[in-house]
């Protein structure tokens, strides 16, 4: 009887320590699953690349902007191709079969493992062990400082044809990333639930929403909306403008009835409004089908934020070859078309987005008219602080 | 003279020998994997935990390695005490709420044959085979706004419209009490098994009645078990963050959640360690606690 309890009992208790363990152990983790694949990388590796990979790294080192590009050019010239290439990025966020469909091409294996915040990725280029990766996912705030830190390696475009497809204007830090998707963070709702209209960020904190708005959640996501709201710059690094940013975020927060999850929130009732991407709004859209009620609010003046995931090479990266090849194939217009039948998300790539399907062209998740009125995440340097630890407060309360 | 020394030296040493024969290798071959097991995953993390606290932030985000007391001066304030109170408070309650469920639960399966509390304790760890996190889906599933226990209300009426069960923390207390009541039962069972009914007879002999037995007897006896019990839900309570995170909607935020998201989305290494020294002094407080209360052999079933 003891034992049959005892073992009852180490098997629960490894069970809840796996489960809730999770918290402390987290980065630990993260750490640990790029290690395994690492390892297989290396492992293969050890025999081809890795003599052309120093020589590389060596002329970088003397001299980056003259021979940068040649250096380039003879690794993928020179060594033999990649057979693997690694990737770290979002979940769901990329179509099975056009990875499968490039692993044929090009005779190689595709890793992918995710992140479950942008920090992860952060986190990978600079505190090391992003060069087990070839291809990382981050998205444009952070490209200023990870350029200025020399994260990132240049993309030779020479090798990425493709990339002329994609409409330039909003394409920051262009020698060291390829835009892959972008989102709108706008506010999406009910019309028939919904008890007013909204045409204005400062809707949003009308007593009348009390307990019904679903919301994206982090600092820079959520103050630049109340810094628009009160009529300041979204990136202000002005403490006193953060501070009644703050206060408006308190009021806003007292609508809120739950941070993440928006698109089931809206299908399943518990929210009426939303402030979330609009890939996740062409979601809800899709899932209510004929009985869609739901509408994007019809904004006036308020700038709404824009955007980018997309794909940088980690300084010391070894498949650099074959990331561009890949690169250039998720530019292809036909190839990114259908993926963006799977993944309905706004997307740079005009070209695509020509080829795509009505469906996906008719989406009423992207029918709104302010697409040009936008604003982006700017790098805020020190008063990221300040914005972290107004963010706390906020949710801690009281 | 010198020999003799030398022989008893000799002596000491076989003598050694055999001691490392007898006790150490088995002690070690028991011992060894598990210690090795948890200096290298436990212990020396913890060092760096704590290490890392006493260092500052960079710019980035990133550990610069410059000692700093940075850390600990802002959990001094007021808005990570509030936190911990609120912690504490969530810990405490979700730690009565267990006992209350589960002592009586404990008691019934302890007086029953055992093969039938065998099974009843079976159907307690069954919940447990799956995912805590699939657990906790499926109350958002069954209290959603459209979900089954709002159309029963209102298909009897009870309520006109819905009712907003989901990311409120009546729903966070039930999603902590169900994950924690396994460690609950467990326990006090054992504890309560273990009690010698001769003394409870003794009791009704000397002319105490139910409630008075259960005061005087079955309480004072049973308290360790009790004990382990408080003690195994608190401390995992006070720093769960997914339960929260899940059900509450993250509106709510524990220090659980502080932590994590110090170590993600916020980027403040130095104070998520800082954080996170601050629960295991908690703990260790508790288990110090804990050992002046509960003699060992109650632990063995922990």
């Amino acid at each position: 009887m003891k034992k049959i309890l005892a073992l009852l009992l180490t098997m629960g208790l490894t069970l809840s320590l796996t489960a809730c363990g999770g918290g402390t152990k987290d980065s630990g983790n993260d750490a640990k699953e790029p290690a395994a694949g690492g390892e297989e990388a290396g492992g293969e590796e050890a025999g081809g690349e890795e003599t052309g990979g120093e020589e590389a790294g060596g002329e970088e080192a003397g001299g980056e902007e003259t021979g940068g590009e040649e250096a380039g050019g003879e690794e993928t010239g020179g060594g033999e191709a990649s057979s693997e290439l690694n990737i770290y990025m979002w979940q769901q966020y990329i179509s099975d079969e056009l990875i499968a469909n490039f692993e044929k091409e090009n005779n190689c294996k595709v890793n992918l493992s995710y992140m479950s915040d942008n920090a992860d990725a952060i986190t990978k280029l600079t505190a090391g062990g992003g060069d087990e990766y070839d291809l990382i996912m981050t998205c444009d705030a952070y490209m200023e400082s990870l350029v200025a830190g020399g994260y990132v390696e240049k993309i030779n475009f020479d090798n990425i044809p493709n990339a002329s497809n994609i409409n330039e204007s909003y394409w920051t830090a262009k020698e060291y990333c390829v835009p892959y998707l972008m989102n709108y963070i706008y506010v999406v709702y009910d019309k028939e639930k919904c008890p007013i209209e909204i045409t204005s960020y400062n809707d949003l904190i009308k007593p009348e929403l009390k307990g019904q708005i679903s919301t994206i959640d982090g600092a820079r996501n959520l103050f630049p909306i109340a810094l628009i709201a009160l009529g300041y710059d979204p990136n202000s690094t002005e403490e006193s403008e953060i501070a009644e940013a703050y206060e408006w975020l308190v009021k806003f927060n007292e609508n809120v009835v739950a941070y993440g999850n928006a698109e089931q929130n809206l299908t399943n009732g518990t929210a009426s409004v939303a402030l979330t991407f609009d890939g996740n709004a062409s979601w809800a859209m899709a899932e209510m089908g004929e009985d869609n009620t739901l509408a994007v609010a019809d904004f006036k003046d308020d700038a709404v934020q824009l955007g980018f995931d997309l794909y940088v090479i980690p300084v010391g990266a070894k498949h650099t070859d074959l990331a561009e090849k890949f690169l250039n194939y998720i530019c292809d217009p036909q190839v990114m078309a259908s993926n963006l039948e799977e993944y309905p998300y706004s997307c740079p790539n005009e070209a695509a987005v020509e080829a795509a399907s009505d469906t996906y062209k008719n989406d009423p998740a992207r029918n709104f008219s302010y697409k040009e009125n936008v604003f982006f995440q700017e790098d805020v340097g020190e008063a990221l602080t300040i914005y972290n630890d107004y963010y706390q407060k906020l949710k801690v309360g009281e | 003279m010198s020999k003799k020394l030398d022989d008893n030296s000799d002596l000491k040493q076989i003598g050694k020998k055999r001691d490392v024969k007898r006790k150490t290798l088995p002690a070690l071959a028991m011992a060894g994997p598990v210690s090795l097991w948890m200096i290298l995953f436990v212990t020396i993390p913890m060092l760096f935990i704590i290490y890392i606290s006493f260092m500052s932030r960079g710019v980035f985000g990133d550990v610069v390695y410059k000692f700093s007391g940075e850390s600990y001066r802002t959990l001094m304030d007021a808005t990570y005490f509030k936190v911990i109170l609120k912690s504490l408070r969530v810990a405490v309650f979700t730690t009565v709420l267990c006992l209350l469920v589960g002592y009586p639960f404990a008691y019934y399966i302890a007086r029953k044959p055992k093969e039938t509390a065998a099974k009843l304790i079976m159907l307690i760890m069954i919940p447990f085979w799956t995912n805590s996190l699939m657990r906790l889906n499926s109350w958002l599933l069954v209290f959603q706004t459209n979900g089954p226990v709002n159309s029963f209300l209102q298909w009897t009426g009870m309520t006109d419209g819905p009712i907003t069960f989901v990311y409120t923390d009546g729903l966070v207390v039930l999603g902590m009490i169900t994950n924690m009541l396994p460690f609950a039962v467990l326990p006090m069972y054992s504890s309560i098994e273990k009690l010698n009914k001769s003394f409870l007879e003794a009791s009704a002999d000397l002319g105490a009645n139910g409630a008075t037995t259960f005061r005087k007897i079955t309480l004072p006896l049973t308290f360790p078990g009790i004990f382990s019990s408080i003690i195994l839900v608190f401390i995992p309570t006070l720093g769960i963050y997914t339960v929260s995170d899940m059900l509450g909607g993250g509106k709510v935020l524990y220090i659980g959640n502080i932590i994590k998201n110090q170590f993600g989305a916020i980027r403040n290494w130095p104070l998520g360690a800082a954080l996170s020294v601050l629960l295991i002094v908690i703990t260790m407080l508790l288990i110090f606690l804990y050992t002046r209360f509960a003699s060992i052999e109650d632990m063995e079933v922990v």
